[in-house]
């Protein structure tokens, strides 16, 4: 999770609204962001709108229907192991699966930007102690992390989004960090302070304006690493608790089943990937339509 | 540059320390009966605070800590409660074979993805960095441990060629190179190398780009460099960087097996790990989370230095 | 073709078989994630028993574990007869068995009963063992210590009158005190405190262990697998193992056991998964099931305002649950339950309630309590979705509550984790925990009277003591549960147990439902292999070709 150059790179130009509108506009242009934002869009409507679209109830289970294979009729995907139907777990699972996945980088990226500015803009001590704590979580490998903190704080919703949160306020910090202090070194924030602008002002116009935009592209581009740890702690038996339906976790339990069944048993692995190339990809684009090196 | 080494060495001190800090209150301040898998849970009131006092978790944490540290120092880690071996040997063993399975991963992942993305850097825009691109991204965006599966449904299940879980015929403890064993390496290996291809493919494609569309690049195809010469040119000057994101891959590898070696099976630390979470060992958890992160802040280290050692760009402060 | 050529041809050709005709492995998949542990009282609970408990190891008492059809019962082991006083009755008195050795060559004597006694009993005795004592002190709750009276006679104490103790005795296996010494003395000098010392000791007495069994311990890679060699010179020579050497694999994954099987990197399992049951037998190997011990309930709650206070409701819910349909959903792989234990067991008693599926009595004795299919009775149940020895909780409670809305119940399901429902388990039905349940689901090994009986129905077992989670308050039961542990013929004891459990049954204590049947698949190569009717096998009688 190295920060990458790109996001690394202040970007000079000071946050117009023609600046945006054109990273807008150069977003729209690329076919593989926007089939990825459709596909995601479908993912996230079928989620949220999941109790609307009159699917089977995704708990409902029955033992004489169990493992029915892909395209039985009444089942599109078959049934899981508990006879429940997949296509309205893989559905319903979405809602679990897309919060404890994006939730986490939401949260770090508040938190992180925060530290991060803070200690890009204030320097001195603080930055010193903000940034000496988060070199201690960077001691640790990301996946371990998260697995000895949820190992410790025992399985759970809200314990895997703690510790995908801690997981990955660090590498944001860091990158707000060093945004931050480039940004503020700018002539244009000296020239700034030196026409009397307070320091309140300065920081609110100036440096968040150029340095959320790179943050936001940083945070985008963690998400699918998001997505595969948070499902990966529910797959081992430290996230999401059965019966709730997350691909994770149905990925784990329709194990028992690739004797009988394996593509049933494969599906959920599936949706994880599908939605996580899509954020990369996106993340990818918009990246390339903020570099105004272009 | 010895100096540059020193003042490393000297700021990874206090962050050693920090960690086994962070390694012990992670363990200790998680709920539950540290003894759970010793003692079963019909035993009385009276035999569990009994045992808790012969174990020592009746003792203030910041004293337990001291006792910890004391002994973590002298290479002493404690012994497991579920099977009362030393946590020393459990995770010296299961650090081999993490290791003979992170290395294979890495150099795999590493020679696929150094061809791709030199192939996508040279031929940038072609089909052939288009897909090379694509795979990278699918690579770093496959949940691996959905891909073990899937590898095990096809090539053990299905075909029945290769075998689904364990370290070799024998165990791991006569691990040795011949086919019996390296049978067993290659499905937990190639699930691995997954993600390091993809991250390997995407770092050399931009600096292959990069340096191709430098100026000098031109100069020295004007003064008459071949194209072996140019190619020998973008190597040196992409391999410092390369050599770097492979060595943080090992890391990220060594640390981060627990999702693979639990689907294969494979007696390494993540495996050790699994177990002692499930079984709430708590001095056999932290041990090994503690060497782990230890050995990863090492790499770190190192992958630091030998950079600064082969890249003259870089200032040593 | 001369004599002599086919000899040398004979002779070549066993040359040439030779290796494989040495040695005459079986490989075992156990379903614990790691190796129970193999200084003899080991961990993870009655698999551990299983395979390293029983193989290397022997204790006073045994189960006889030699037919697939009697139910498996206490046998003289170590031990070949035990009394308890006339005078007092927490005094036993053990005579041993003469003439066994231990693998290290040491013999087996009073010492040696005394040693073990104390690894978990005495903290003052140097080879005190606190790893030991939470899974052998917690079986044998009333076990106080024990006194030499000659080289083969001790006298075991308890707390109280208590005649269980030779069932529990099982659970205290021997291990040699000479080796553990020598491996004493082995431990570095620069090791000054005894403590240490003594835990190094039992360290290395773990990987090079020695007992009495039928096996020997040979070769020990922690966390991957266990080799044992058989004992050619064990007491008991019908029970001296016809195979070579037994390797044991563990893999927690029912998966990759199965998968192990079918590629031929084991040639058994332990637990294979069900669903896999079918293509297991369709590529040639047996599955071999028989009752355990075992019992998966419903525990009613009997406190204030629960209707399963009423006779009549808990009869009919007894009467109303398809046993057999039930056993066919699980691919066969369980046996219908007629109370804790099935008839023909020494504990049986011929209760005359006989639990069995008749809706038609059920609905009769349902309207009698008042209810029908306008006004049915609502009842919640706390279970889990899955957990060690609850089977498959979830579809096995689904069915069941299709079952009984045939009753006039109508059941609400509360699924929790299996962790946290044992502890619930133990807080009994008046704690918040409980979620106003009025029955939980919590599977239990039937082995030791206590474990199968008394801590459910003695009314001084309710929480926080043990496991009496509906506060069932029976003075019929306590004073059963009494005259039980009070009878000391062994004869007589089971017959006071009878007379509980027919009791028990007669009331419709529980709702029964079903006893786990222990599957395991083999390799067609393994023959002479024989299932009995408990949580253990002997390895000894099969071969394998």
């Amino acid at each position: 999770m190295s920060a990458p150059a790109a996001a690394l790179t202040p970007v000079a130009a000071p946050a117009a609204r023609g600046y945006w509108a054109n990273v807008g506009r150069r977003l729209t242009r690329d076919p593989v962001s926007m089939a990825c934002l459709g596909v995601l869009a479908l993912i996230l409507l079928a989620a949220v709108f999941a109790p609307y679209l009159g699917l089977a109830d995704p708990y409902r289970g029955s033992m004489i229907r169990r493992l029915r294979p892909i395209g039985t009729e009444g089942y599109p995907l078959g049934t899981d192991e508990l006879g429940r139907d997949m296509l309205s777990r893989l559905i319903h699972g979405g809602r679990l699966s897309l919060l404890i996945g994006i939730l986490p980088v939401i949260n770090a990226f508040v938190i992180g930007s925060l530290l991060g500015i803070l200690a890009g803009y204030v320097g001195g001590r603080v930055n010193m102690a903000i940034m000496r704590t988060i070199d201690v979580f960077f001691a640790f490998p990301s996946v371990l992390l998260a697995i000895a903190i949820s190992g410790a704080l025992g399985a759970g919703i809200v314990n895997s989004l703690v510790s995908l949160t801690v997981v990955f306020v660090p590498p944001i910090t860091r990158v707000a960090e060093s945004v931050t202090t480039g940004v503020r070194n700018l002539d244009f924030v000296d020239a700034a302070r030196a026409s009397g602008a307070g320091a309140l002002t300065v920081m609110r116009v100036h440096i968040l304006g150029n340095v959320l935009g790179p943050i936001f592209v940083y945070a985008t581009s963690l998400i699918s690493v998001s997505m595969i740890l948070a499902s990966g702690l529910s797959f081992l038996g430290l996230g999401t608790k059965p019966p709730e339906p997350e691909w994770g976790l149905m990925l784990n339990t329709l194990r028992t089943a690739i004797y009988v069944n394996p593509w049933v048993a494969a599906l959920p692995g599936a949706m994880i990937f599908a939605v996580s190339i899509c954020f990369n990809l996106l993340s990818d684009g918009l990246r390339s339509a903020m570099d105004v090196r272009r | 540059m010895l100096l540059y080494i020193l003042r490393r060495l000297l700021y990874v001190l206090p962050v050693a320390l920090a960690v086994s800090l962070v390694c012990f209150l992670l363990v200790h301040i998680a709920p539950g009966d540290p003894l759970i898998s010793v003692l079963p849970p019909d035993a009385s009131q009276q035999l569990q605070e009994e045992m808790r006092k012969v174990y020592g978790f009746d003792r203030p944490l910041p004293v337990q800590f001291g006792i910890w540290i004391g002994r973590a120092v002298q290479g002493d880690l404690g012994s497991s409660i579920a099977t009362g071996r030393t946590v020393a040997s459990e995770v010296g063993r299961a650090v081999g074979n993490t290791f003979i399975l992170a290395v294979a991963a890495t150099l795999l992942g590493f020679v696929l993805g150094a061809l791709f993305g030199f192939v996508a850097g040279y031929f940038r825009d072609s089909w052939i960095d288009k897909a090379a691109t694509t795979l990278a991204i699918a690579g770093v965006s496959l949940p691996h441990y959905w891909l073990g599966m899937v590898l095990v449904i096809v090539f053990s299940v299905w075909l029945g060629v290769l075998p689904a879980v364990g370290a070799g015929p024998g165990g791991s403890t006569d691990w040795a190179w011949d086919w019996a064993h390296i049978r067993h390496l290659i499905l937990p290996a190639v699930t691995m190398s997954v993600i390091p291809m993809g991250i390997v493919t995407r770092t050399i494609r931009a600096l292959v780009g990069d340096i191709l569309s430098q100026e000098f690049v031109d100069a020295l195809r004007a003064k008459g460099l071949t194209d072996g010469g140019v190619f020998l040119h973008v190597v040196k000057n992409a391999a410092p960087t390369a050599l770097a994101v492979m060595g943080v891959q090992l890391g990220y590898l060594l640390g981060g097996s627990i999702l693979i070696e639990t689907v294969f099976s494979w007696p390494g630390t993540g495996f050790l790990l699994n177990a002692a979470i499930f079984q709430r060992d708590l001095p056999l958890l932290q041990g090994t989370i503690l060497v782990l992160a230890l050995f990863f802040v090492g790499l770190n280290l190192a992958v630091d230095v030998v950079q600064t050692a082969l890249d003259p760009r870089i200032k040593r402060g | 073709m001369t004599r002599k050529i086919l000899l040398a041809t004979a002779a070549a050709m066993a040359l040439l078989a030779g290796p494989a005709l040495a040695q005459k492995v079986v490989r075992i998949g156990m379903t614990a994630a790691d190796i129970p542990r193999t200084l003899g009282q080991p961990d993870q609970g009655f698999e551990g028993n299983r395979f390293t408990g029983l193989t290397m190891y022997d204790g006073l008492t045994l189960w006889d574990l030699s037919s697939a059809d009697k139910p498996s019962v206490v046998i003289p082991g170590l031990a070949t007869e035990w009394s308890v006083a006339a005078d007092d009755k927490t005094k036993w008195t053990f005579k041993l068995r003469a003439g066994v050795k231990f693998h290290d060559g040491s013999a087996f004597d009073a010492d040696a009963v005394v040693w073990n006694v104390q690894k978990v009993l005495d903290q003052a005795a140097a080879h005190f063992d606190a790893s030991q004592v939470g899974v052998t002190a917690s079986r044998m709750p009333t076990l106080r210590g024990a006194r030499k009276i000659d080289a083969l006679t001790v006298e075991l104490t308890t707390s109280q009158p208590d005649s269980f103790l030779p069932i529990n005795l099982t659970n205290l296996f021997i291990a040699s005190p000479a080796q553990w010494n020598k491996l004493l003395a082995a431990v570095p000098a620069a090791v000054g405190d005894p403590k240490e010392r003594a835990k190094q000791a039992w360290e290395a007495f773990a990987r090079d262990a020695s007992g009495t069994g039928p096996w020997k311990m040979a070769r020990f890679v922690p966390r991957e697998r266990l080799e044992v060699v058989k004992n050619p010179d064990y007491w008991n020579k019908d029970r001296v193992p016809k195979v070579d050497r037994m390797v044991m694999l563990p893999m927690p994954e029912a998966n990759a056991r199965t998968a192990a099987l079918l590629s031929g990197q084991v040639d058994w399992i332990e637990a294979p998964a069900p669903d896999a049951v079918p293509q297991l037998k369709a590529r040639g190997m047996t599955v071999h099931a028989n009752a355990q011990p075992h019992v998966w309930p419903w525990q009613f709650s009997r406190v204030e305002g629960s209707p399963w206070n009423d006779v009549r409701v808990r009869k009919a819910a007894n009467l109303c649950v398809n046993r057999g349909e039930m056993k066919q959903l699980l691919n066969g792989l369980m046996v219908e339950a007629k109370g804790t234990v099935p008839p023909g067991h020494p504990w049986w008693g011929n209760p005359s309630f006989d639990i069995k599926y008749d809706p038609e009595q059920a609905r009769k004795l349902m309207a009698e309590a008042g209810f029908s299919r306008q006004k049915p009775l609502t009842v919640k149940t706390q279970t889990s979705a899955s957990g060690s020895g609850q089977m498959q909780p979830l579809p096995m409670n689904e069915f069941m509550q299709q079952n009984l809305a045939e009753c006039f119940f109508k059941v609400e399901l509360d699924v929790i984790e299996w962790n946290t429902l044992f502890t619930n388990w133990r807080k009994g039905a008046k704690d918040e925990s409980a979620r106003g349940s009025h029955a939980i689901n919590v599977t239990y090994a039937a082995m030791d009277p206590f474990f199968a009986m008394i801590r459910f129905l003695d009314s001084k077992m309710a929480p926080p003591v043990s496991n009496n989670w509906g506060f069932i308050n029976e003075p019929d039961y306590d004073r059963m549960v009494q005259e039980a542990r009070t009878t000391f013929d062994a004869a007589a004891r089971d017959a006071a147990l009878a007379r509980l459990h027919a009791r028990s049954v007669n009331d419709a204590a529980f709702l029964w439902v079903a006893h786990d049947v222990g599957p395991r698949a083999m390799s067609p190569r393994i023959k002479g292999h024989v299932q009995p009717k408990s949580w253990f096998v002997d390895f000894s009688p099969m071969t394998i070709d």
